[in-house]
């Protein structure tokens, strides 16, 4: 590695949240006198729950990612997480599907999440709106479909076998040697991986990912240089909500209950956690990596505050520092660069 | 092939009402620097869009290297190898060089997946046009405006450009980068690349330019060589008017000076400075972007700092704290970019115009007397003439000469000494431009102490009785009466 390479590196936001995840992994490690990590058998009780944390906000969090690279801010993945998952539970359900495998349930609730998110791309792309406003709007507007138009109902016990089974899947099972209570870490973790990896690629090594970062950067300059803005925010936002459709799926396997309430506010931990990985509230700036250490961080510091003696009241004292100091972070090297 | 790459007759372009291009001819030969001049909203902008496809003629004929050309788009436009640089180079500042230089070809082959080595190859291709070398994984947004400029030109080569179109590409930049520019357009002129330079800088275009094109009012008023023309003549095509019969001619100057500077510093920013003002004259301070006048201005307004120095006024030594204060001591402040800093664009005329006199015109309680601030505000719009039928419409509906005359009248509402105008004219059109210096001439022959800070040197000669050059934080130079020329003054700044 030169010089110069190390010099570009240590001025990225994600180099710097890297040493705060390895500092606060040590931390941890000695508080909770190796509960973190154990060796030879690296998983432990507290690190698949943060694994297991991980999984639907790191995916979110890749919806807001591709988002906010674009310069827009999607405040309704949420809503149609919960809008898709509760519809398509309550019609499976109804209709007697998914009592071995949760497929339908996953078509269904991906093709909801689609139809919502072109809402979303169509207003935005046409009538180039602020997006925050938009998403601002199909947010209650969605919310407001599942609660009073649909009345959908909350279903725990009585959620489709299928789901349940395909959320108990695990790649890792163990006990805990102090209370013999056996721990597994789950098979969702790989969606999150792959996930991550297919986001990057297309970030990195396609024309549509660039072009995100293109728009971000400068959207007068994209349309000149010959993207098709439109049809470009218009894809991203459709395919944001088909991926939020599939992650609220993920989520109700894996909690075996499906509850319509359960993301409202969601987006307002999820946006933070990916200005604090790097990306800039103004666009252009982001990157997987930096997203997903920053998830890393607030789900280590969330399961481990018990651990750590520390009041779980702080949670939210931490959730605030951790807008205020990205958002603060992100506006100055904005301001740099403009002079 | 015909003498002309391209070769545009009879242009015609109208929005709603507005005839923006009146039978427009233009022509560019293959290897000239053609320029493009014309004040603020002739038309310019709206004849390079038609060409480079973004908008589409009403009326008129294009013939590019000798072809009728029926329907430009912008994807037209490039494959005959026209490049527009935009003013704002059209560059993503969160990308990298190598990024923005290829990222425009991709699009173009139709490229759907990133191939590192690809980019970097066409990215060395195009700079190795001008020889021009750059670290290639540097951020756009941090390099300076000369080298971002320099990486727009590489990128616009890449596609075998024929005709190359620069929007005001030396607004943003000091007089050693726009040399270093010239010296990269005249290498690709003599490439055989036709250059068409747009500008309003007199200077600038004798120097770079072998034909010149000079629009005002959506006309075309005159085409030809640039060496066939004379810098007086150039002025008249571009204003429409003879100029000389406006000069100032003071009438009233006082005895004893109303403002005296004396040494005034503020580290960094301009050192040492002192002059003195009489009432009736009027003060043109002026200098290159950076030079401090601004500052000096902000300064004696109480928006700047003071770190050593005395401020004299009216014989008595004063310190001025705040906008505030420096009104409290009659000065008035008119900023350079009224838009943001002097006017509520979206408040009514009358408003704004009485803003800075609110205090004037309230009751005991502090609530306004809204009959009489109406009142007054429409007595200076008849005084001014400001182009409304009603004075309730928000200021955003007037045009940027009658804005300017709108906080004019905002500040000689309160009495005032000393009027410091920064830029009065930059982007008003000349109709207007004439009224407000013919204005500013009447209040200083009606006593009022006058300070015209602006970089346009025509203005400076034309308006002032006495001119302070600044350089470098400095006063590097005074000159009053016959003595004040655009050429006595660049000799100083250069």
């Amino acid at each position: 590695m030169n010089n110069a390479k190390l010099k570009r590196m240590t001025r990225k936001t994600e180099f710097y949240m890297f040493i705060v995840l390895i500092l606060l992994c040590v931390l941890v490690q000695i508080k909770s006198s190796g509960q973190l990590i154990t060796f030879p058998g690296i998983f432990t009780r507290l690190n698949v729950t943060v694994l297991r944390t991980m999984v639907v906000d790191g995916m979110f969090a890749m919806c807001s990612l591709v988002v906010m690279i674009s310069g827009g801010f999607d405040l309704s993945f949420p809503a149609i997480a919960a809008l898709a998952y509760s519809l398509s539970t309550t019609i499976c359900l109804n209709n007697g599907w998914c009592a071995t495998n949760p497929l339908a349930g996953f078509a269904l609730a991906v093709a909801i999440g689609w139809v919502l998110g072109m809402l979303n791309g169509w207003i935005i792309s046409n009538f180039k709106l602020n997006t925050m406003i938009v998403t601002l709007g199909t947010q209650t507007f969605f919310t407001g479909i599942s609660m009073g138009l649909l009345k959908l109902k909350e279903i725990t016990s009585t959620l489709p076998d299928g789901m349940k089974a395909f959320g108990k899947l695990y790649i890792f099972e163990s006990a805990d040697p102090v209370t013999g209570i056996r721990f597994t870490l789950s098979a969702m973790v790989l969606f999150l991986i792959a996930l991550c990896a297919i986001v990057s690629f297309m970030l990195n090594k396609t024309m549509f990912g660039r072009a995100l970062y293109a728009i971000g950067g400068n959207e007068v300059s994209a349309e000149r240089a010959g993207y098709n803005v439109k049809k470009t925010k218009f894809l991203l936002y459709s395919a944001v909500g088909a991926l939020a459709g599939f992650i609220g799926m993920i989520r109700v396997c894996m909690e075996s209950q499906s509850i319509p309430k359960a993301m409202i506010g969601k987006e307002m931990t999820i946006i933070p956690a990916v200005i604090l990985g790097g990306a800039s509230i103004y666009g252009g700036e982001g990157t997987v990596f930096g997203t997903v250490v920053a998830v890393g961080i607030i789900s280590l510091v969330s399961n481990s505050m018990l651990i750590l003696g520390i009041d779980t009241y702080w949670q939210q004292f931490f959730n605030g520092l951790v807008i205020l100091v990205g958002v603060t972070v992100s506006a100055l090297q904005a301001k740099r660069q403009k002079q | 092939m015909s003498e002309y790459l391209l070769q545009m007759t009879g242009i015609d372009k109208r929005f709603g009402g507005v005839h923006a291009l009146d039978h427009v001819n233009f022509a560019v030969r293959p290897g000239k620097v053609m320029c493009l001049a014309g004040e603020n909203g002739c038309g310019k902008s709206t004849l390079v869009k038609i060409i480079s496809g973004v908008y589409t003629r009403d009326e008129g004929e294009v013939l590019f290297e000798g072809k009728p050309i029926q329907h430009i788009t912008p994807a037209e436009a490039t494959r005959l190898g026209i490049q527009v640089i935009y003013q704002d180079l059209s560059i993503f500042p969160n990308l990298t060089v190598m990024e923005n230089l290829a990222i425009n070809s991709e699009i173009t082959a139709n490229r759907k997946i990133v191939n590192r080595k690809r980019w970097e190859q066409t990215a060395k291709e195009a700079l190795s046009k001008i020889g021009y070398e750059i670290d290639l994984y540097a951020k756009m947004g941090d390099l300076s405006v000369a080298d971002k400029q320099l990486v727009a030109i590489c990128r616009a080569l890449l596609f075998n450009a024929k005709l190359i179109i620069m929007d005001e590409p030396t607004t943003a930049l000091t007089k050693k980068e726009v040399d270093a520019l010239f010296k990269t357009v005249r290498q690709l002129r003599d490439s055989g690349i036709a250059i068409m330079f747009i500008s309003h800088k007199t200077e600038e275009i004798f120097e770079i330019s072998d034909d010149v094109c000079i629009m005002r009012n959506g006309k075309n008023v005159y085409s030809g060589p640039t060496a066939e023309l004379t810098k007086k003549d150039f002025t008249y095509y571009m204003t429409g008017r003879e100029l000389e019969d406006d000069y100032f001619v003071p009438t009233n100057i006082s005895k004893e000076p109303v403002l005296k500077v004396d040494h005034l510093t503020w580290n960094g920013k301009f050192h040492d400075v002192s002059f003195d003002l009489r009432k009736g004259e009027i003060l043109g301070i002026t200098g290159l972007l950076g030079s401090g006048r601004t500052e000096l201005a902000l300064s004696l307004f109480g928006l700047g700092k003071v770190h050593s120095g005395t401020i004299t006024l009216n014989g008595q030594q004063v310190k001025i704290t705040s906008p505030i204060d420096a009104q409290k001591k009659r000065i008035g402040y008119v900023p350079e970019d009224r838009l943001t800093e002097g006017l509520c664009l979206r408040q009514p005329i009358a408003d704004n115009i009485m803003l800075s006199s609110l205090k004037q015109l309230t009751h005991a309680l502090g609530t306004l007397k809204h009959d009489e601030l109406f009142e007054k505000s429409n007595e200076w719009v008849k005084k001014f003439s400001i182009a409304t039928d009603d004075a309730h419409k928000h200021a955003s509906t007037l045009s940027g000469g009658n804005q300017q005359k709108i906080v004019l009248s905002k500040w000689l509402n309160n009495d005032l000494d000393v009027l410091i105008l920064n830029g009065p004219t930059v982007g008003v059109d000349v109709g207007a431009k004439q009224d407000i210096h013919a204005l500013v001439h009447d209040l200083a022959n009606q006593g009022l102490a006058v300070i015209i800070i602006s970089d346009d040197l025509a203005e400076v000669v034309v308006n002032c009785n006495r001119v302070i050059v600044m350089k470098d934080g400095a006063i590097v130079g005074e000159m009053t009466g016959d003595r004040i020329t655009e050429e006595n003054i660049l000799n100083i700044i250069r």
